[in-house]
């Protein structure tokens, strides 16, 4: 499994995405994501991102924080995330979408929150637990 | 939590600062006991949370349509000491001046119906709804700090909106002392593309009439009459706002640690009012508000200009003038009486609205039910730090309500009740469908029977515009 959707807050949905490395559940917390902004977005243009953090915990924050920015300044759906590095608490990767439009778009998230935020290392890989503020 | 509750009469219940170790005041929530029994037991101890805070002042408010919020409810007030206190973005909320527009006209619900057919779908065009929507305007950043510093001043002096829009708008629209260079270059490139945008969520464009005057003499002084159309414009600062709570979220969880704040939840990240920190934040949200400010005056001139093509008369015609412009989502430094002694404080109102006497205050309903106007008492600066209540208040998750509900079938039943409606996605009907909110009916009761704020007017949805 990628992700799942795990619990209802009035304001707030909480998912917990998972993966075999960092760059599987960097990868599948994006996708988790995106269920809520939008769907059917093809990936035809691509972006490139770089974020700094002080820990990977925070790393996998400001990664979801900063496309959550990206939709409003590019102006861009995403429905692919390809994580080419992760070192020293740096990440780049290249994210593939289209241009937003309305009759793509779902919900606004307004935040990643730190309510029930948890980074976790399993014996299978990765855990993340994310809530957004919609 | 909610059983220590302590009855204090019909609209008031008291949460004893005895409840838990570290409380350093009392919460008092307004409420019928009705709408008590809709309050999550886990919201009521959000307010136990932060009257731990440093400089908090007695008491921490729950409104009626209270529900748990990020760190604070929604609808909830909390109030510090200027000296000692501390100021979160937290209990501000994500949304920064999340508020309402009220627009009148001299249309009855007669010279409208034969028009709105065409007036809906003519706002949906004019107005960017919607996630994903594309704004019209692309400001520049010189345009952008002007439009921070000065909020609807710019607006006015680029044509949108005039001098009689700013009288009726908390604040005039604007609230000085916003310091762009406090805000995130993240922020503003968000900000420049969505100026006189809708977004989505609970957000909305209402043509509504007006079924009932309870209190004739304020109606008259603001131009409300029976049977009149108005416009209710709910919106925010976009993801500008958004940006802005989220950057200072992340410095003030830094100021927490440095200035050795103890925080009993990790939401409740905050700054001493006196500190870099807390300034910073005071007025980089000032930008926010300003900007949101803005954002509610430029769509009420293309409203404005949507009428003028549906009906074939200038809007100063159909005397399309403000009524009033609130914020729900925004710390104020105020002046109030503490132990009866006159001090600034600031007051940090999520999902609630200034009730100062005299002023307006809007709730709205939640889609397709009734919103009401009415006005601030001295009762609130008694009670609340002068503040009401702000909407119907969510009673289920959005995702619940769409599972809940379909989309088709709520528009449907809204045009039984004769109500027009357009969204983008009919997912966003469902996730605001009335059965999702609480009853605002229930809110005006408390409201008023607890005196912080009385009744003026009372409104329907004719046409509903969703993001």
């Amino acid at each position: 499994m990628k992700y799942k959707y795990v619990k209802d807050l009035t304001s707030d949905v909480m998912f917990e995405a998972y993966g075999k490395d960092l760059k599987e559940v960097f990868e599948n917390a994006a996708h988790a994501m995106f269920e809520t902004i939008c769907h059917d977005v093809e990936p035809k243009d691509k972006r490139e991102v770089t974020v700094r953090a002080d820990s990977v915990e925070e790393l996998l924050f400001a990664w979801l924080q900063e496309l959550i920015a990206m939709v409003d300044i590019e102006e861009m759906f995403f429905s692919k995330f390809e994580i080419l590095s992760i070192e020293n608490n740096e990440l780049k990767a290249n994210v593939y979408g289209e241009t937003t439009a309305p009759e793509k778009g779902e919900t606004v998230v307004k935040a990643v929150t730190n309510y029930g935020y948890k980074f976790e290392k399993t014996n299978e890989g990765y855990k993340v637990t994310v809530s957004l503020d919609i | 939590m909610k059983d220590q509750l302590k009855k204090l009469n019909d609209n008031e219940w008291i949460l004893p600062k005895s409840v838990r170790e570290g409380m350093k005041v009392d919460g008092k929530i307004i409420a019928s006991e009705k709408m008590l029994e809709a309050i999550e037991n886990e919201a009521v101890e959000q307010l136990t949370n932060v009257a731990m805070l440093p400089g908090i002042i007695e008491p921490v408010i729950g409104l009626p349509d209270m529900h748990w919020g990020y760190g604070l409810p929604m609808g909830a007030v909390s109030a510090f000491d200027a000296k000692e206190g501390i100021i979160s973005a937290g209990l501000c909320g994500f949304d920064i001046n999340c508020g309402i527009n009220l627009i009148r006209t001299n249309l009855t619900k007669p010279e409208l119906e034969p028009k709105i057919k065409e007036l809906v779908p003519e706002l949906f065009n004019k107005i960017p709804c919607g996630v994903g929507s594309k704004g019209k305007l692309r400001l520049s950043n010189e345009d952008l700090d002007k439009v921070l510093i000065d909020g609807c001043e710019w607006a006015v002096k680029n044509g949108y909106g005039t001098e009689e829009d700013l009288k009726n708008m908390e604040e005039h629209g604007k609230m000085s002392g916003a310091d762009p260079s406090k805000v995130s270059e993240m922020a503003k490139k968000r900000g420049k593309p969505q100026l006189g945008t809708l977004g989505a969520g609970n957000h909305f464009l209402e043509i509504q009439e007006v079924t009932d005057i309870y209190d004739q003499e304020k109606a008259k002084e603001w131009g409300i009459k029976k049977g009149q159309v108005l416009i209710m414009l709910h919106c925010g600062s976009r993801g500008f706002g958004h940006q802005v709570a989220s950057d200072y979220l992340k410095i003030q969880e830094k100021a927490v640690e440095k200035y050795n704040i103890k925080l009993p939840d990790k939401q409740l990240a905050c700054a001493p009012v006196t500190s870099q920190e807390g300034k910073d934040y005071f007025a980089a949200m000032k930008c926010a508000v300003n900007y949101s400010f803005t954002n509610r005056l430029v769509m009420t001139q293309w409203i404005r200009e949507s009428f003028e093509n549906v009906f074939d008369k200038k809007w100063q015609e159909m005397d399309m003038q403000t009524v009033a412009g609130i914020c729900h989502n925004a710390v104020k430094l105020e002046e109030h009486t503490v132990n009866g002694e006159k001090k600034e404080i600031y007051v940090h109102r999520k999902g609630a609205t200034r009730a100062f006497p005299g002023q307006p205050v809007l709730i709205a309903g939640s889609m397709g039910t009734c919103s009401y106007l009415l006005v601030g008492t001295e009762k609130a600066m008694e009670l609340t730090f002068g503040s009401s209540a702000h909407g119907a208040g969510r009673a289920m998750s959005r995702h619940q309500a769409i599972k809940s509900f379909q989309g088709n079938d709520i528009q449907k039943s809204l045009a039984d009740k004769g109500i027009i409606s357009k969204a983008t996605n009919p997912k966003v009907l469902a996730e605001e469908a009335p059965g999702a909110y609480k009853d605002v009916d229930e809110v005006i009761r408390s409201t008023h029977n607890a005196g912080i704020s009385l009744k003026v007017a009372r409104m329907i949805p004719l046409g509903v515009i969703k993001g």
